[in-house]
């Protein structure tokens, strides 16, 4: 019944890794992706906490989890180990390991690596999107709206974007990334430092230029987090086009996007 | 050498100034082999001329920086913009002799090639075409822009319309299908603390406390202050009464004469003030005025007995004035050598 996150890839230590973190379920006990060492470590491991304590540590780990999702800045598995494990780090792979479960199964989120080479991890919603606008009535955050927008600019030309054509593009929506603005403060800040942070974006310096330009690309997290189906989907209906009309867009939203689509959500499958 | 490409330029190396000159182009000829080994500098007089090194160092900068602020306009699809600076650095290359130039030469090439990979990625992904203009007029829309008739109204940004507040929560609330976002966990009521509430008390508590026994030194201090003033007069007529006594138990049928017994030959404010105090005596009924065979007033004290007796008859009144002169004249006149009633100061208590 529980579905056993992707989880599973994350846990060996400092060995490299075959999936980047993404959508591979697997069995709890067959370690087919885990390489040898840690595990018999963690069993050795095992046999000297007490259950109680192993709980213990499992349900921090989640609070911890929960606590830095609300900023939406990664976890760093180093973080991790030193304020939460600190002496149980040597069972660490199957306290994860619970800990992905009980958010799946209690707060319906789901752990993923966005970065295997940094051990970051993030929570994603788990759950299905339910069809039209969210049934919870709560105000929408306006930087989410931003995020879309550029997100959107980037996915529709290509994945890289240079700077101009964001800010350009904002002007036009009455949102200067030279004044204050009223819902965003500063919006340089938030486009190249906040949403940098939370790996959304990737803000990256273009070589050679005077002066200096950078360009935009997706981050981590948004590679996880967002779906680009569902932008096709949004684009579709704002243009009032067929989706299936940017062709290119649609082949790479569904090529890339296949692992980490929800079941039966969207209609374009 | 990348002459005979088309459109697709992408990293364009960077040696030599001709070899990536070509961009559909018919291939120039002259100057360009001649440039290729720019090492080996001239040394003739012609070459050495430096205003007209300056001069072509000087048209390379304005090349690179009219490619640099123009880059909207020469990315845009419709126009040649960019072969035209080429061609212009093509020509401006024939001259190029010295090593400063040349760089300049390399730095304009860098520019113009990033460009032409840009333009290049343009083209590519842009089978479907997509227009960030158009994308912001639909955006526009969805935030709910009002656009005023009056075109006057140009402060609002410039342009017309306006957003109304929740502009970018519509866009947010739109779009959030797109994000499978973690909702962000928060306590349901949050965690509340038990402190403020006991300072409260204590500090009314401690108010209360100084208040009231300020207000017990109070009432003390005045009552002493109020005896102060009425001991100090029934004192003094008690002891005037005493005097009055004790000089009538020393010989009582010998009448005291009024006068004698209140002036003080010493000082008339003390003579004063016995007559003020003499005069609380008779009003209590404790001393009797009365006249003697010679009309001057005489004074003895009232016997127990006849108290009462003293206070139920009619009352008369008598009004005494003194001065000074009238006191001095009393003092010659009764020849009154020394007071009766001794000042209250020198007297041993």
């Amino acid at each position: 019944m529980a579905n056993r996150k992707r989880l599973s890839n994350t846990q060996s230590s400092s060995q490299a890794r075959k999936h980047p973190g993404s959508s591979m379920t697997q069995e709890d006990d067959d370690d087919v992706t885990f390489t040898q060492p840690s595990t018999s470590q963690v069993q050795r491991g095992l046999e000297k906490v007490t259950e109680a304590q192993v709980e213990q540590k499992t349900a921090e780990v989640v609070q911890y989890f929960l606590v830095k999702e609300q900023k939406k800045v990664p976890v760093r598995r180093a973080d991790l180990v030193k304020h939460v494990l600190k002496e149980h780090r040597n069972i660490y792979p199957e306290i994860l390991k619970r800990a992905a479960r009980t958010l799946d199964q209690v707060f319906g989120l789901k752990l993923v690596e966005i970065d295997p080479k940094n051990h970051l991890y993030i929570l994603i919603n788990n759950l299905e999107p339910s069809d039209g606008a969210s049934p919870i009535n709560c105000p929408a955050d306006p930087k989410r709206g931003l995020l879309f927008v550029i997100l959107s600019v980037i996915f529709m030309k290509g994945g890289v974007v240079r700077e101009n054509v964001i800010w350009n593009l904002l002007k036009k929506l009455r949102v200067d990334p030279g004044e204050k603005h009223e819902d965003f403060g500063d919006v340089k800040k938030v486009v190249t430092d906040e949403f940098v942070r939370q790996r959304y974006l990737e803000f990256v310096r273009i070589p050679h230029t005077e002066p200096v330009e950078h360009e935009l690309r997706w981050g981590q997290r948004a590679e996880k987090e967002v779906s680009k189906t569902k932008i096709l989907d949004v684009m579709g209906e704002l243009h009032e086009r067929d989706p299936q009309s940017w062709s290119q867009q649609y082949r790479e939203a569904h090529s890339s996007q296949n692992s980490t689509q929800q079941p039966g959500s969207s209609s374009q499958r | 050498m990348n002459r005979a490409r088309g459109g697709g330029d992408e990293e364009a190396p960077r040696q030599n100034g001709s070899a990536a000159r070509r961009r559909g182009d018919p291939p120039l000829s002259d100057g360009d082999d001649a440039g290729s080994d720019f090492g080996s500098a001239d040394l003739q007089d012609t070459d050495n001329d430096p205003s007209l090194r300056r001069e072509i160092r000087s048209k390379y900068r304005d090349l690179i920086s009219s490619v640099q602020q123009n880059r909207e306009d020469m990315l845009s699809p419709t126009n040649n913009r960019l072969t035209e600076v080429l061609e212009e650095a093509n020509k401006l290359f024939k001259d190029v002799k010295q090593a400063r130039e040349a760089a300049l030469d390399a730095q304009l090439l860098v520019v113009a090639t990033d460009l032409g990979k840009e333009k290049a990625t343009q083209l590519f992904s842009d089978g479907a075409a997509f227009d960030p203009a158009a994308f912001a007029e639909h955006l526009l829309s969805i935030m709910g822009i009002n656009r005023l008739e009056d075109a006057e109204d140009e402060q609002q940004n410039g342009s017309d319309g306006y957003l109304p507040q929740d502009a970018w929560q519509r866009v947010a609330r739109k779009t959030e299908c797109c994000f499978k976002a973690a909702p962000s966990f928060h306590y349901m009521f949050g965690s509340f603390h038990a402190e403020p509430p006991p300072p409260k008390q204590r500090i009314e508590r401690q108010r209360k406390a100084p208040s009231k026994e300020a207000k017990r030194i109070m009432p003390t201090q005045l009552k002493k202050m109020d005896e102060s003033h009425q001991e100090a007069t029934e004192k003094e007529v008690e002891r005037i009464l005493g005097y009055l006594k004790s000089y009538y138990q020393d010989d009582p049928t010998s009448p005291i004469s009024y006068y004698e017994f209140v002036i003080d030959p010493n000082s008339f404010s003390r003579t004063v003030e016995n007559i003020f105090h003499t005069s609380f005596l008779i009003r209590d009924g404790l001393a009797r005025m009365y006249l003697d065979d010679d009309k001057l007033p005489c004074i003895a004290p009232v016997e127990e007995g006849e108290v009462e007796a003293g206070i139920s008859s009619n009352r008369k009144q008598f009004i005494l004035t003194i001065s000074k002169k009238t006191w001095r004249e009393l003092i010659d006149a009764l020849d009154i050598k020394d007071t009766m009633i001794q000042p209250p100061n020198t007297q041993n208590e």
